[in-house]
């Protein structure tokens, strides 16, 4: 009997068998790192997946930051028409977008990229890292930048600990670049710029410009120090559309469309109504689409084009359906591939700003100015650009949402425009007014990527941006006067709940209670000059 | 007569392998009470596992020695031993038992135990418990008849999955669902996709595989004791299932038919009187109208389940076989829900080699096909668009023109009011929207049994689990833009699952001396999980070429095709149990175990031991305790188990993202992992007082739960993140379930004509988190949804509710601000979704032919949460709110923050619109859990079939109604029903589908 049993046991024993173990624990369908070394896939082939998430999805942007900035608004009374839109906080998700779907993976990225000895892709991590924190700072103010990372201590930095982080960063990267121009491995994975090094280091000068500007009238010195460096360097900036810093679609549709087409979440704003149309701009025909509904536009049917005031006062989402959407080639992915970062329009709107500040190298304010208008004019293939530039008499008109006018109080979103600047420049103006036709020339040239037209709001108070109509702000995320505006995101709810004393400190670097009332350290609420 | 009809039931238990003995003892067994012959009585030698069974004339025949102790043992007759002598024939007068405590139970492995001995708590029910209440998912109907048993059934109607979880929540990370075994055999129950608030429909689980006519009974084992022959995948206990085996002697044919209807039991409570404003999608007028309100009525339908099954057994001393078809076929409460499933099943034994070898097979198979299973939560569920259809507008127009042509297109468009991403037209989902899910499951098993002495046999099993399921959903283009792009979407997922299961068990039993008894049980097992292998496309938004062609051509390029794994797991064991008995009075069981799992490859921890030990004492048979006293036991057992890790968590590599670039994981690498252990101290009494008439089995149990392997968020502040991870795993914490379990049953009356038996089922667990990890104050998301979030903290409990709740001032006064109340700024506790206790009330009395069923179940405390009302409120279509306008506001009592001034109305549109809608005041919408209902209700008559000369040996006629009503309950929806089956979304409803009440009838005739 005992011999069965001394059988058994030693089958038993000799039965467990862990050799593959290890691969039937990884899954078949992910890629290893030992796989993805052919072709340097190890370190190329995650930057489409970050670059594809520096813009955030409709929560993200277009009922934050787009809003704000007035290009678009949405036609749908979101939570019975309290949200983010008329001031009361419901989405908040940028923070976890850029932390967990780019800078976590930038650092790892990183880190692979040193200990392979490829620094040129370690700083291209590294702008990528500035480019997602330059943005979301715009929402939050201090956010964890320098101290993210195997050394840091995860505290947030403070504003200007935080610019002055970028200014440094972007020394070494654009050094780097400069020695190392005819560098050819980032090729294979850049869709932006098919690996050009010298148009990489025009954006990272041209990043450094528009940094400098927010911090322009909180830290002057450091901003001329800073913008005179991006306008020396060599590398030079972006002053063609041919180098403008794009991130590709990968195939897919510009995100606005998938809005504004298929979820009806998104039309033309009022804004851009009262503006377009009031300067006659050509853009606004490859910006947006005409109504079918010429009622809608019985004041100005030579521009059939409606837009929705942003923070309106809402019914039905049916209601303000019929208003201009944006272009339909937009919701073309074979037409639309890829979405604008920084255009030269950008940078000429930034070198006329510089110019009144007088920093030097930025050049003449007008010729930029000028040279800002047609550049936008020539990316988006709009005509009349001369006629344009010399219109001394058109204004921006008023607004009337014609679809509430029977309702008992007519004038239910409706606005009159504050602009007093024709387009066509006044060197004999003073600073205010040329910096106020500057901004607002910004601002319609930065559609598609609305982040810097906030930011220039806030910190200039242009253009002349209507307050919104229904203020549900409250002492929940913090009320807004009426005829105010927001000026910032609050911490995110998983920061206050995860990170308590993160935040108690952040709040303290904010210099502010952490509410959407709070100016951000740029946001100085002074003169401009 | 009568129990000789209800005991036919019985006839096709199992035949069990036979060892070689010196002779074959036969003989008849008869009911003492009036000389009938009893079929179906087990015959076990006692000490083996050498057993048979007697026939429908009551003759049995085994193979046994002089010496050996034959125990009789039957369905509500006490146990008889009978010591064999010199003669052949022993026949036994068996006496009524309400108990059922000497039988010969099904434990761990298919390993045969006299319940008496068992050191641990397990609960049996029977087959005629499971097939009367006629549920398509059987186990719905073990609700309330065993203790400590938490069924929550999901919403999604006929084959849909069921949660069921033994004493709490023991696991941080996993479901805590329990193990299923069938036959001694661990089966696949890969649970589906679940809904949650975003939408989703319930996937269902692998149990719908099995016929409940070919269950012969249920056990359920609900402590890690009785699992820890399992292995890790028993640690949450394990539920036993025996089917039924051929029986040597008559050929035995059963036909069951039955047919029952469903209807909703209960609607939300809507308004009808209001309309909206304008084009408005909520109906806030405050004018009063008369509007049309049977139409969400009219949208539901009564529901048929249909189900038939045969069974055919016998065979002769040498070869048995069992064969059953059954088929239900249900149409459910929505229209277009169907439900069809087949299944076929084969169960044969050979006896080889003089008697000395059994090869026993079985097959089953099913087919399952399902269509349009409603789904929850907000999107693409019709019920968010026939709840909130604004009031005065004509629902018909959009009833019977759900679809209209459109000229633009030169299609069939869809045709609702509003543009909205929560609604679409109800019939469009129903019709164009078309979802389908079939599921193909084959279990084959094998088995030799070498009887190598008379105390010694070993076995060898093999087992083969394959299901293919496809699952599809076609959107026609039109459908809601939110999910669905112009041209239509494609849902697509066809993945196998597959499950091989090997194991080796040697099986010996020796007297060491005449008062001590041993038995050991040596063995060796081996299985190999893959699950979910297979592709899946799901286009959203993203579009197809062509509208409405759902194939792989049509895909645009940035469309992926995705290649699925969820699982593959090789786990190895070894294992042995002994037990030592002395005297028949007291019982020690020493188990132990050791797996070697392949989800901690490269940890180091790959191999791990874990033992297992427990005693019983029959005091009953230590001392004499009076006549009053009819059986007495205590019983104490000490186990560990531990519990591997989840597939391919150490070491995660990178995936292929819809951009064609690879997404960096940022898990970090768990190197250290190692498995989860769970303690567990238990302490059983089982007493029994006159004649077995009154009974109090009572269990405590104390389970630590530790090493627990969780999931941690790295914040991007934390240090452990180091700026390159989003998540880590980590092995902490520490979880304690603490609780009862008491059954009392009892025979209050007892006589020729009438006995009522009743039994309750009482369980109560206390569950905390003792020990969150390293970090006292982190928190872990279990679930969490717009305004709710289920958490965990050290100090809390599994299941705690977060919501947000109406800032008060110290007065407790609600605070207003501009007229609009306020919320808090985080979520906060509020309850927690575990009830406090349960009770079943299981009653059944017999009279003459007829037998009556009733079983009530109780849940006291806990709570549940309602999306669903909060929704309702905010569109201004709940009931709730035309109250409101009818009496010109709500009654608050508040506080305005500014003046201090007290507010005392609050204008209904604003109050509703603040607290309702999406992520509002929660704390408006939290529901007690408290419920008591009559779940079943059945009668049932047994023809008296001599007199009608057929050839008929028994027929039953069966009225049941399940899930009748509820007797008290607070929630405007059944608190039972749960939208999601996973650890997620527990206790809340968002647009569940309302739970319904279940009446039919049931015919049993046996040949």
């Amino acid at each position: 009997m005992k011999k069965f049993i001394y059988l058994f046991s030693a089958i038993l024993v000799l039965g467990a068998c862990t050799d593959n173990f290890e691969e039937i624990n990884t899954s078949p369908y992910q890629l290893t790192d030992e796989s993805l070394q052919q072709d340097f896939n190890n370190v190329g082939s995650f930057y489409p997946s970050m670059f594809s998430q520096i813009f955030g999805n409709q929560v993200n942007h277009n009922l934050t930051n787009v809003t704000y900035a007035q290009h678009l608004a949405t036609p749908t009374p979101f939570v019975g028409g309290i949200n983010n839109t008329t001031y009361y906080i419901r989405w908040n998700g940028y923070w976890d977008r850029q932390y967990n779907s780019v800078m976590a993976p930038a650092n790892q990225v990183i880190g692979i990229a040193e200990s392979t000895d490829q620094p040129m892709f370690v700083e291209w991590a590294n702008l990528i890292k500035i480019l997602s924190m330059s943005r979301l700072t715009a929402y939050h103010g201090p956010v964890i930048y320098s101290q993210y990372g195997p050394e840091g201590d995860g505290s947030y930095d403070s504003e200007e600990v935080l610019y002055n982080a970028f200014f440094a960063d972007l020394d070494r990267i654009i050094a780097l670049y400069n020695a190392n121009t005819d560098y050819v491995g980032l090729t294979a994975f850049d869709a932006s710029y098919g690996g050009d090094i010298a148009l990489w280091a025009k954006y990272a000068n041209s990043l450094r410009l528009q940094l400098a500007m927010r911090i322009s009238k909180v830290a002057p010195a450091l901003a001329k120090t800073q913008g005179e460096k991006a306008l020396a360097d060599p590398a030079g900036l972006i002053e063609t559309n041919a180098e403008n810093f794009n991130i590709s679609l990968y195939g897919n549709k510009f995100h606005p469309a998938q809005i504004c087409f298929e979820w009806n979440d998104t039309r033309m704003s009022a804004t851009m109504e009262s503006i377009l149309i009031g300067y006659e701009d050509n853009r606004i025909e490859p910006f947006f689409d005409p109504v079918e509904d010429m009622a809608l536009v019985a004041d100005h049917p030579d521009w059939p084009y409606k837009g929705i005031r942003n923070g309106a006062q809402l019914t039905a989402k049916d209601d303000h359906l019929p208003y201009s959407t944006i272009d339909i080639d937009f919701n073309d992915p074979a037409k639309v591939t890829t979405r604008k970062v920084m255009s030269a329009d950008e940078v000429f709107f930034l070198k006329a700003e510089a110019a009144l500040r007088g920093w030097a190298g930025a050049g003449d304010a007008q010729a930029n100015y000028e040279a800002g208008v047609r550049a936008s004019f020539e990316l988006w293939g709009a005509g009349g650009v001369d006629a344009y530039l010399a219109d001394n008499t058109k204004l921006p008109i008023d607004y009337n949402d014609v679809v509430y006018d029977g309702l008992e109080d007519g004038s239910v979103n409706d606005f009159t425009s504050d602009i007093t600047i024709t387009v066509a420049w006044d060197e004999a103006a003073d600073n205010e007014i040329k910096l106020e036709k500057i901004i607002t020339q910004k601002w319609i040239a930065a559609y598609t990527n609305e982040m810097e037209a906030w930011v220039d709001h806030r910190r200039t108070g242009y253009p002349k941006l209507p307050p919104v109509y229904q203020n549900s702000s409250s002492s929940d995320w913090g009320l807004i006067p009426n005829g105010e505006i927001l000026r910032r995101m609050p911490f995110t709810n998983g920061q206050r709940e995860n990170n308590a004393s993160g935040v108690a400190d952040a709040t303290a670097k904010l210099g502010g209670p952490d509410e959407i009332g709070t100016r951000l350290w740029w946001d100085t609420g002074g003169p401009n000059f | 007569m009568t129990k000789k009809l209800l005991v036919i039931l019985a006839l096709v238990l199992g035949s069990y392998p036979i060892l070689a003995q010196d002779k074959t003892v036969s003989g008849t067994i008869t009911d003492a009470s009036d000389g009938s012959p009893l079929p179906g009585v087990n015959v076990l030698v006692q000490g083996t596992t050498n057993g048979s069974q007697t026939d429908f004339d009551g003759n049995y025949t085994i193979e046994a020695s002089e010496g050996d102790v034959l125990v009789f043992s039957f369905l509500g007759m006490k146990s008889q031993s009978v010591t064999v002598g010199s003669s052949n024939t022993v026949n036994v007068s068996m006496e009524e038992d309400a108990s059922q405590l000497d039988e010969v139970v099904v434990t761990a492995l298919g390993i045969r135990r006299e319940e008496k001995t068992l050191t641990y708590a397990q609960q049996t029910v029977r087959s005629d418990e499971l097939t009367k209440t006629r549920d398509p998912n059987f186990m719905n109907s073990i609700s309330g008849k065993a203790a400590g048993v938490e069924i929550k059934k999901s919403s999604s109607g006929a084959g849909g999955s069921t949660r069921i979880v033994l004493r709490g929540n023991k696991s941080l990370s996993g479901d805590s669902s329990p193990l299923f075994v069938i036959d001694g055999i661990p089966m696949a129950n890969n649970r589906g996709g679940q809904p949650g608030m975003w939408g989703g429909a319930d996937g269902g689980d692998g149990l719908s595989a099995i016929n409940p006519d070919d269950i012969e009974s249920i056990s359920i084992l609900r402590g890690a004791n009785a699992a820890v022959l399992y292995g890790s995948q028993g640690a949450n206990g394990v539920v036993v299932i025996t089917t039924k085996q051929g029986s040597a002697g008559k050929t035995t044919v059963s036909l069951n038919t039955g047919y029952s209807f469903e209807h909703y039991q209960e609607l939300p409570d809507l308004q009808f009187k209001y309309g909206a404003i304008g084009a408005a999608k909520e109906s806030w007028s405050t004018d009063a109208g008369d509007y049309a309100d049977e139409y969400v009525e009219n949208f539901f339908q009564t529901g048929h389940n249909f189900n038939n099954s045969v069974s055919i057994s016998g065979g002769n001393d040498k070869t048995t076989a069992y064969f059953s078809y059954a088929n239900i076929t249900s149409s459910g409460i929505t229209p277009e829900n169907k439900y069809n499933k087949n299944n076929v099943s084969f169960r044969g034994s050979t006896k080889f080699f003089n008697d000395k070898v059994t090869v026993s097979s079985g097959v089953i198979m099913s087919i399952e096909e399902t269509k349009n299973r409603l789904p929850s939560g907000y999107y693409l569920n019709p019920l968010t668009g026939l709840y909130m259809f604004p009031r005065n507008r004509n629902f018909y127009d959009f009833k019977d023109n759900y679809e209209i042509f459109n000229s633009d297109r030169n299609l069939m468009a869809q045709n609702w009011f509003v543009d909205d991403h929560h609604q679409s037209n109800p019939y469009w989902i129903i019709y164009n929207q078309p979802r389908t899910n079939n599921t193909k499951r084959v279990i084959a098993n094998a088995s030799i049994k070498w009887d190598i002495l008379d105390n010694l046999n070993l076995q060898v099993r093999g087992n083969y689990d394959y299901k293919t399921e496809e699952n599809e959903q076609q959107h026609a283009a039109t459908s809601n833009g939110t999910n669905v792009h112009a041209n239509g979407a494609w849902d697509f997922s066809d993945v196998d699952d597959q499950l091989g299961y090997f194991d080796a068990i040697l099986n010996y039993n020796t007297n060491i001396s005449d008062d001590i008894s041993f038995n050991a049980v040596l063995g060796a097992s081996y299985q190999q999980t893959k699950y979910g292998f297979g592709v899946s496309v799901g286009t959203g938004v993203l579009g197809l070429l062509y509208p409405n062609e759902f194939l792989f051509q049509n895909l645009p390029t940035n469309v992926p095709v995705n290649s699925t794994a969820s699982e593959e797991i090789i786990k190895q064991g070894v294992f042995a149990n002994t037990q030592f008995g002395y005297k028949d009075m007291l019982y020690l069981d020493i188990s132990g175990r050791n797996d070697w799992a392949s989800t901690l490859a490269l940890t180091g921890n790959q191999s791990y031991f874990y033992p297992a030990v427990g005693l019983t004492g029959i005091l009953s048979e230590m001392f004499d305790m009076g006549e009053k006293v009819s059986f007495a036991k205590l019983r104490a057992s000490y186990t560990q188990v531990a519990n591997e890790v989840p597939y391919n968590r150490i070491f995660p590599q990178h995936s292929i993202s819809a951009n064609g670039g690879v997404n960096r994981n940022t898990q970090a690498p768990f190197l250290d992992g190692k498995p989860e252990i769970i303690t567990s101290l238990e302490f059983g009494a089982d007493f029994r007082f006159f004649q077995n008439r009154l009974g109090i089995d009572f269990t405590y149990y104390s389970l630590t739960s530790t090493d627990q392997y969780i999931n941690v968020s790295l914040d991007p502040s934390d240090p452990v993140a180091q700026g390159i991870y989003t998540s880590q795993y980590i092995n902490a914490g520490e979880i304690t379930n603490k609780g009862v379990e008491l059954t009392l049953s009892a025979t209050p009356v007892r006589n020729d004509n009438f006995q009522w038996v009743t039994a309750f089922n009482f369980a109560r667990n206390v569950n905390e988190i003792v020990d969150i990890g390293p970090d006292d104050e982190r928190f872990y998301n279990l679930g969490s949804s717009e305004g709710y979030a289920s958490r965990l903290y050290e100090g809390g409990r599994f299941n705690d509710l977060y919501v947000y709740k109406f800032l008060r001032d110290d007065q407790g006064r609600i605070i207003f601000e501009n007229g609009t109340p306020r919320k808090t700024e985080l979520l906060e506790l509020v309850g927690n979704l575990d009830p406090d206790w349960s009770l079943g009330w299981n009653n059944n009395i017999t009279m003459g032919k007829f037998n009556l069923g009733m079983l009530i179940n109780a849940k006291i405390g806990g709570n549940v949460f309602s999306q669903t009302e909060s929704m309702l409120d905010g569109a201004g279509v709940s009931q709730r709110t035309a109250d409101a306008r009818d009496a010109g506001g709500v009654t608050v009592n508040g506080v305005d923050q500014d003046s201090g001034a007290a507010v005392t109305t609050v204008d209904s549109e604003t109050w509703f619109r603040a607290i309702g809608d999406r992520n509002g005041i929660g704390e408006a919408y939290v529901y007690d859990r408290t419920n008591i209902s009559l779940s079943q209700l059945s009668l049932g008559y047994n023809f008296n079939v001599e007199k009608l000369n057929l050839p008929i040996s028994a027929a039953t006629l069966s009225f049941v109604g399940n899930n009748l009503f509820f007797i008290y309950k607070d929630a405007p929806f059944d608190p039972e029903l749960a939208m999601s089956t996973s650890r997620n979304s527990q206790g809340l409803d968002n647009f569940n589908l309302p739970s319904t009440a279940t009446y039919g009838f049931n015919l049993k005739v046996t040949f």
